[in-house]
């Protein structure tokens, strides 16, 4: 039988941009054409305060929802999403970051970006600093891109945490703040590449210009005089909007 | 909120309260025996803060320029640089140069605890004893040192020479006693003039800090009459006059340390035309240090290594040359000094003969305390008490062999003294291991790719001119060596976590300091777990890879279960209602592809 494939977009990115969102399902439907899709959460920031009881309920509700799905193989946009499911044997979890080098890039993307002038400092996501295939799959996208990249010091499995792990930012904003401004002062150019919406939302606060891989892939090519996307997540109305139009976008595009 | 927390998290906090090195001293700190801070001394060197350097020596060093000089400096063997690559740091060197550019009398902590009524006798005014009389008169006793000598300073003002360390800088440094209200009691000699019990009738409490000053002169045939003298006397003839009146002009000193040297460097500068040392061991066993040893050949000492004396031979009294045997081996299979003579002998001309071969501990006791090898009185090693009661020893009488060694003795007899003035038990609660030099847990790897750095040295007056007088003889760092040996310091401290943590530097000096408090309290502030971002980036750098994230995270589960099933924490609300509205039915889908 045919393997089944699900995404799962997380919390942070749907509530960022439902564009890339609806972008990402289209382009794996279009490798998939029995992808199902699940937007929910997978219960991190439960986990991360402690509350085990209320994970074990929440994350069952998750699992039960793929299973309904029959999916097979999950792919993942989040990082914590992807060490969540990783704990299931239900399923296998696979990162979107390490699938897109296997099938590819849309021919219309390719090279998009081989004359933009920016050189972008990849920020690695801190949770997934013992999985090297997802941070060569963050390097394919981009040479793919034609982006030119520089890293940071401590990167892939040394990668400094963006600030926003552990939920510290609303019980302690001020050494947030500072963990945030640290990493930024890291980067060697002003422009940063992340793969994770909450990390974004970090660089930002930290001072830098900071993008969504799936910005790069699915937006306009980013030059010097281009500013970023706006820090979305600062803004829980905003955020929430989006989350629900997203929920839009993958009712519409999975019928 | 009192929480009740899981086995587990007792058990992370015990592994890491253990083994965390952050609060580990460094080689150099745990094996001096005071534990001076050269980590952060030469840190403020290299800063340029000298006053700061000299407050930090001043912690624990009442001497920071006369230690500066002459401290035999075991930390600089404990020196990682030592250990890697045979260069340690000149930490003594460095010690000078602070001192000498920035001591002065108003960086002194002059200041005394409330007055306890309580009467100390301390006898002899050397290291141990001035340290003792310190730490006694700051804990509020009232302190008089007794020394039968009119100076001050034991042998370090009348045993090493004043071109090694010049009687001013001592005599500077000495003064820190009078600022603090010690009384002295210069010219007495104990057990003659006045007697220990009468000390003990008159005082709450004795240290017996007399030090080594019976210079040994073995029984040789020939050795009984002029001409020959002892190191200990013949010194301190020179420290006080810069002359030997019973010496003559070719000078012969038997033994291999740096006592020796001190002898026959002085002697050339107390006007002998030949001074000549005959020891022992083979060259390249010589128990003096081997700049004393370079210092006195370029001086132009001669030596005759391998040798033993077997007699004097005199003409009208006088000595005129000595027959030395060879010596095939010092010591025997069970490792005990027993020298082995072979057949060949020598003569060696000399008109004066001075023995460096070992200083006694007088008993000042008249019997009364026992004395073991060396005259070293018996006593407690870790409180340095005796059967006498009120009676401590401290510094050489006790078993040391350097100053800074006498000094810790001194202080660890005034602490045992305190105590018993106090009515308190000598050993309650002392951590013994850290009152004498110790060897460090600290382990971390040296960091790749360090570089072997050649040790800085300061310059000497030229041999021939130095030769000629009592003079210091070396001259200091300047500026630029001493920013450059102190640039060397490999700075021996686990501060991993705290240089990649923001937060723990937020709330403690180090994971082992922070997890002990919590041990001890068994509570912590929940912002503390709370402010973790679960990153592990310390566990990346850690040595031991403590799982710093799992200890606070399994805080944070105890946390919740303490508080309903909720972060104890206000903010955290917000995250209730985004978890909330995740999982809702609102923002949720789930739409099954096609089968
Ligand atoms: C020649 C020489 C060179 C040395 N060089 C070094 C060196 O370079 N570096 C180093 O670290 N160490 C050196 N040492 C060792 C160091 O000097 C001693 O370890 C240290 O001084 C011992 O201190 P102390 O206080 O126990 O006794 P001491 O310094 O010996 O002081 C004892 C004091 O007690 C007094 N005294 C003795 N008997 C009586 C009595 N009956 N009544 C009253 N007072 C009395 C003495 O006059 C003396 O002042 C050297 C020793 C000698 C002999």
């Amino acid at each position: 039988m045919a393997i089944r494939h699900g995404f799962m977009p997380g919390c942070s990115l749907p509530s960022y941009s439902p564009e890339n969102i609806e972008k990402t399902i289209a382009y794996l439907r279009g490798v998939y054409p029995e992808l199902s899709v699940v937007q929910k959460c997978c219960g991190k920031p439960t986990k991360s305060l402690g509350q085990v009881d209320l994970l074990q309920e929440r994350f069952g509700s998750l699992i039960a929802d793929i299973k309904d799905c029959k999916v097979d193989e999950m792919l993942v946009a989040c990082q914590n999403c992807y060490n969540m499911l990783r704990e299931s044997d239900a399923f296998t979890t696979i990162s979107l970051w390490e699938r897109m080098p296997q099938i590819g890039l849309p021919q219309e993307v390719r090279g998009k970006a081989t004359n933009s002038d920016v050189v972008f400092s990849i920020h690695d996501s801190c949770p997934v600093r013992d999985n090297h295939a997802i941070h060569d799959g963050i390097r394919w996208i981009m040479q793919e891109l034609g982006y030119k990249t520089a890293e940071p010091e401590r990167t892939r499995d040394k990668a400094r945490c963006c600030g926003f792990g552990g939920m510290i930012v609303p019980v302690n904003p001020e050494l947030a703040k500072k963990v945030m401004g640290r990493r930024v002062q890291e980067m060697p150019t002003q422009h940063v590449v992340v793969y994770c919406a909450a990390c974004r939302s970090s660089m930002l606060m930290g001072g830098a210009k900071a993008w969504h891989i799936l910005d790069l892939i699915w937006g306009p090519v980013v030059s010097q005089s281009s500013q970023p996307p706006e820090n979305v997540l600062a803004s829980p109305v905003k955020a929430w909007v989006n989350r629900y139009k997203s929920k839009g976008v993958i009712a519409r595009s999975i019928k | 909120m009192a929480v009740q927390f899981a086995e587990k998290v007792y058990s992370l906090a015990k592994e890491i309260a253990e083994d965390c090195q952050g609060l580990e001293a460094p080689f150099c700190v745990a094996e001096c025996p005071m534990h001076t801070d050269a980590l952060g001394y030469i840190r403020h060197i290299r800063e340029g803060k000298l006053e700061e350097a000299v407050r930090s020596i001043r912690e624990k060093l009442f001497l920071p320029g006369t230690l500066g000089r002459i401290c035999a400096h075991p930390c600089e063997k404990a020196c990682r640089r030592e250990t890697e690559f045979k260069q340690p740091l000149a930490i003594a060197a460095l010690k000078r140069y602070a001192a000498d550019k920035a001591d002065r009398e108003e960086l002194w902590d002059v200041s005394v605890g409330a007055d306890t009524g309580k009467r100390v006798a301390v006898v002899g005014s050397g290291p141990a004893g001035a340290q003792a009389a310190i730490d006694l008169r700051k804990a509020g006793h009232k302190v008089t040192i007794y020394d039968r000598l009119p100076v001050r300073g034991g042998m370090l003002r009348v045993g090493i020479p004043a071109y090694r360390l010049p009687h001013k800088v001592l005599d500077f440094e000495y003064s820190y006693l009078d600022r603090l209200g010690i009384s002295f009691q210069l010219g007495v000699e104990v057990g003659k003039s006045v007697t220990l019990d009468t000390l003990r009738a008159q005082y709450d409490a004795v240290i017996l800090a007399h030090g080594a000053h019976l210079g040994i002169v073995p029984p040789v045939n020939g050795g009984g009459s002029g001409g020959v003298t002892n190191a200990v006397e013949f010194l301190r003839e020179i420290a006080f006059t810069e002359k030997c009146a019973v010496m003559g002009t070719n000078v012969l000193v038997i033994g291999g340390g740096d006592v020796a040297m001190d002898c026959a460097r002085s002697a050339l500068r107390a006007g002998a035309e030949k001074a000549r040392i005959v020891c022992l061991e083979n060259e390249c066993a010589l128990p003096a240090s081997r700049h004393e040893q370079e210092a006195a050949i370029a001086e132009g000492v001669q030596f005759d290594y391998g040798w033993c004396v077997e007699e004097i031979v005199r003409e009208n009294g006088r000595p005129v040359s000595v027959r030395l045997k060879d010596c095939l081996s010092l010591w025997d299979e069970t490792g005990k000094f027993n020298p082995v003579l072979g057949s060949e002998t020598s003569m060696a001309t000399c008109d004066t003969i001075i023995y460096a071969i070992g200083q006694r501990v007088d008993d000042i006791s008249r019997g009364q305390l026992p004395q073991k090898a060396g005259g070293r009185y018996v006593v407690d090693p870790d409180t340095l008490a005796t059967d006498l009661g009120g009676v401590f020893v401290a510094g050489d009488a006790a078993g040391s062999t350097i100053a800074v060694e006498a000094m810790a003795l001194g202080r660890k007899a005034a602490l045992s003294a305190d105590r018993y003035l106090r009515g308190q038990s000598l050993t309650e609660g002392r951590n013994f291991k850290l009152e004498r030099s110790y060897k460090t847990e600290y382990d971390v790897p040296v960091p790749e790719g360090t570089e072997d750095l050649a040790r800085h040295h300061s310059e000497l007056v030229d041999a021939a001119v130095r030769r000629t007088n009592f003079l210091e003889c070396d001259r200091g760092f300047d500026e630029n060596a001493a920013n450059k040996e102190a640039s060397r310091c490999l700075e021996c401290e686990c501060k991993e976590c705290m240089q990649e943590c923001l937060m723990l530097n937020e709330f403690t000096a180090c994971p082992g300091e922070l997890f002990s408090i919590f041990l001890a309290k068994e509570q912590v502030d929940a912002i503390v777990p709370y402010s973790c971002n679960l990153c592990n980036q310390c566990t990346l750098v850690c040595p031991k890879e403590f799982k710093l994230a799992d200890a606070f995270m399994s805080m944070r589960k105890d946390f919740v279960r303490a508080n309903k099933g909720k972060s104890p924490l206000k903010g955290h609300g917000a995250i209730d209602i985004h978890q909330k509205l995740s999982f809702s039915r609102v923002f949720t889908i789930k739409r099954k592809g096609r089968e």
